[in-house]
């Protein structure tokens, strides 16, 4: 049996398999499916220092192997996180990776402040609207991403940081160098594309929202083709996403240099997907007869 | 709750537009309720997003669940053939809880009739339904054996082409002296549930109401956030996993 255990920033997870923030709340409805303590990690659903009620209904929408969400930031804000759902993810032994964002820049420096020590990872979502930004996301220009990754990154002392870059931009590998040198610990890709779907009877949009993010299957080339060139830019740890459904699926997103995987859209099409490709993963190693999942990380030659 | 592979037995057309699917089960799933759902796979993989659809008929290790074709999903749907195997997720949500009712007004319209039906079916034998429910036209009419579970039944066309012209909210209205029903259940078209609030409200019906709720969906189990509906004081809830049956004044229509 080939050993699954990745060290991602002095973090051990059992198997590089996550849960993608957003699609996995914080793990209590999935736990009623089946064990998640059989998981790597999870990363929680984003939040913010307050509560928030995020968008309009419809938040969802699909395409040909794609959906689109609008679901926007609804959380029920860091303190209730840390009262009520820490304790049970810290219980199931997963490593557990805090999604978090802000409105302003501040936001960001506070909640890692009170994240810090607590949480295995702080992952930052870059991708919403920001103030500082002028309402863009902060994820978008080299220069803020700096920025926001600098602030985070000193009111975290003792916890490593996971910067999660959008792929709404023009260079992923300038955008992936610029979190290194603001101080991230580790990237992850993709976030969501921006997307819109219409509903051509009504002439509007079928999102409340308008434009929503794009995930799941129909995706992966483009978070594969990110996450190589992202790997390539940076010395620092990658994990990557964005449409994986099946362990070959995650076998191609280690060979093109990420340390570790997440899964998001493919839990709505099944709700096992996870516990599947960790057992496939595991499986497709002692096929190849490789003992270890970390060698086939960035092994992969172009033509 | 469970994620099967589910093996298809039939799917066959019941009226105009509307289809019976009826899935055979791997496994037991646990007990289900009329009001609950089940979110089914398309047979589409490009359909990543699965169909939540009200359990209708369950009958040992078998589930039916009957859809109207309306987008391409569900129109997919219609094509599978026996023997295919579809991915289910199930039981989901809460349901219409009777107990303590004796007497039971139903009021549905269109495809809202099929989780009634798993309610009467459920409680036929020990409680009295006063049903009223509204079709487009005879053509869309079904399952009328079913129906007539209840201890009344009235059936409503926009068009009179089958039972009385009208609708199931006025039906009720029009008869409710007649009967003396401890609660009403509901699940229709978001206007027909709106209107029900409203006439509840206006002729000062205390009668609890319970409707059931549609939403677009993600997981189906409450993780995702993205089926929310606003409760009377304005919080989100999960239409998937708080409902989607729910008291008519603790919810926003
Ligand atoms: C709890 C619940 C129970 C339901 N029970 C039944 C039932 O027993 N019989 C029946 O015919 N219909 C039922 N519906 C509605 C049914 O889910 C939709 O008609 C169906 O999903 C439409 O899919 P489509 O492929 O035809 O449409 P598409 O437009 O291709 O669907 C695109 C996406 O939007 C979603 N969607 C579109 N319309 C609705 C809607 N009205 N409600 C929820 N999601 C929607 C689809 O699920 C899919 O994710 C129920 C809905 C809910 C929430
Ligand atoms: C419903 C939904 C909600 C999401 N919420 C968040 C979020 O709160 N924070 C975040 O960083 N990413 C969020 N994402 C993005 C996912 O974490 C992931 O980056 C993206 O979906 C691509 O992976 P996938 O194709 O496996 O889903 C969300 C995605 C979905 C589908
Ligand atoms: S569909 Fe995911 S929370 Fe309701």
């Amino acid at each position: 049996m080939a050993n699954l255990q990745v060290e991602l920033c002095g973090v051990k997870f059992k198997n590089p398999v996550i849960a993608a923030s957003g699609t996995f709340g914080f793990g209590r409805e999935y736990n009623l499916l089946y064990d998640i303590s059989v998981l790597g990690g999870i990363s929680t659903k984003g939040m913010t220092l307050e509560p928030r009620q995020g968008n309009s209904v419809p938040r969802i929408a699909e395409g040909a192997s794609v959906i689109l969400n609008s679901v926007g930031l609804q959380n029920p804000g860091v303190e209730h996180f840390i009262k009520e759902d820490l304790p049970f993810l810290r219980k199931k032994g997963v490593a557990v990776i805090a999604n978090v964002a802000g409105k302003t820049l501040e936001d960001y420096g506070e909640i890692c402040a009170r994240l810090d020590g607590l949480v295995d990872m702080v992952e930052l979502n870059i991708s919403c609207p920001n103030v500082r930004a002028g309402g863009m996301a902060l994820g978008i220009k080299p220069e803020n991403i700096l920025e926001v990754t600098r602030l985070s990154k000193s009111n975290l002392k003792k916890t490593p940081l996971i910067v999660k870059l959008s792929p709404n931009v023009e260079s992923i590998a300038v955008n992936a160098r610029a979190a290194e040198e603001g101080g991230a610990d580790c990237i992850s890709l993709i976030n969501t594309l921006t997307g819109m779907v219409i509903d051509i009877e009504r002439r509007k949009p079928l999102l409340a929202n308008n434009t929503g993010g794009v995930s799941g299957a129909g995706i992966k080339p483009i978070a594969v083709r990110m996450v190589y060139e992202a790997s390539h830019a940076v010395k620092i740890p990658v994990i990557g996403m964005g449409g994986i459904t099946c362990a070959e699926d995650a076998v191609e997103f280690l060979m093109a240099g990420a340390r570790a995987v997440q899964v998001g859209t493919a839990n709505f099409s099944n709700g096992n997907a996870m516990p599947e490709i960790i057992c496939g993963l595991e499986k497709w190693l002692d096929r190849h007869n490789i003992s270890d999942v970390n060698e086939i990380v960035n092994t992969l030659t172009l033509n | 709750m469970k994620d099967l592979l589910a093996t298809v037995k039939s799917n066959k057309k019941i009226a105009e537009n509307i289809y019976m699917i009826t899935l055979v089960l791997p496994e037991d799933a646990g007990k289900m309720h009329g009001g609950q759902f089940v979110n089914l796979s398309t047979g589409n993989g490009a359909n990543l997003l699965r169909r939540p659809l009200g359990v209708c008929i369950v009958e040992g290790d078998e589930v039916s669940v009957c859809y109207q074709v309306k987008g391409r999903g569900t129109q997919y749907l219609s094509t599978v053939e026996a023997g295919r195997k579809l991915r289910v997720l199930l039981p989901l949500g809460n349901w219409f809880d009777l107990d303590g009712y004796s007497d039971i007004a139903v009021i549905g319209g269109g495809v809202g009739v099929f989780p009634l039906i798993a309610t009467i079916r459920e409680y036929y034998k020990s409680k009295n339904f006063y049903s009223y429910i509204g079709f487009r036209n005879e053509d869309a009419v079904c399952l009328w054996n079913e129906l007539n579970k209840s201890k009344k039944l009235t059936i409503t066309t926009d068009d009179g082409s089958f039972g009385e012209k009208g609708n199931a909210v006025s039906a009720y209205l029009a008869d409710r002296n007649n009967i003396r029903a401890d609660v009403i259940i509901s699940c229709g078209p978001p206007v027909m549930l709106k209107i029900l609030k409203q006439k509840l409200k206006e002729e000062g019906i205390k009668t609890p109401c319970f409707v059931s709720l549609e939403e677009r969906m993600g997981c189906g189990m409450g993780a995702c956030l993205v089926c929310a509906c606003k409760s009377a004081s304005g919080e989100n809830l999960r239409v998937c996993r708080d409902g989607p049956v729910f008291d008519i004044n603790e919810v926003q229509l």
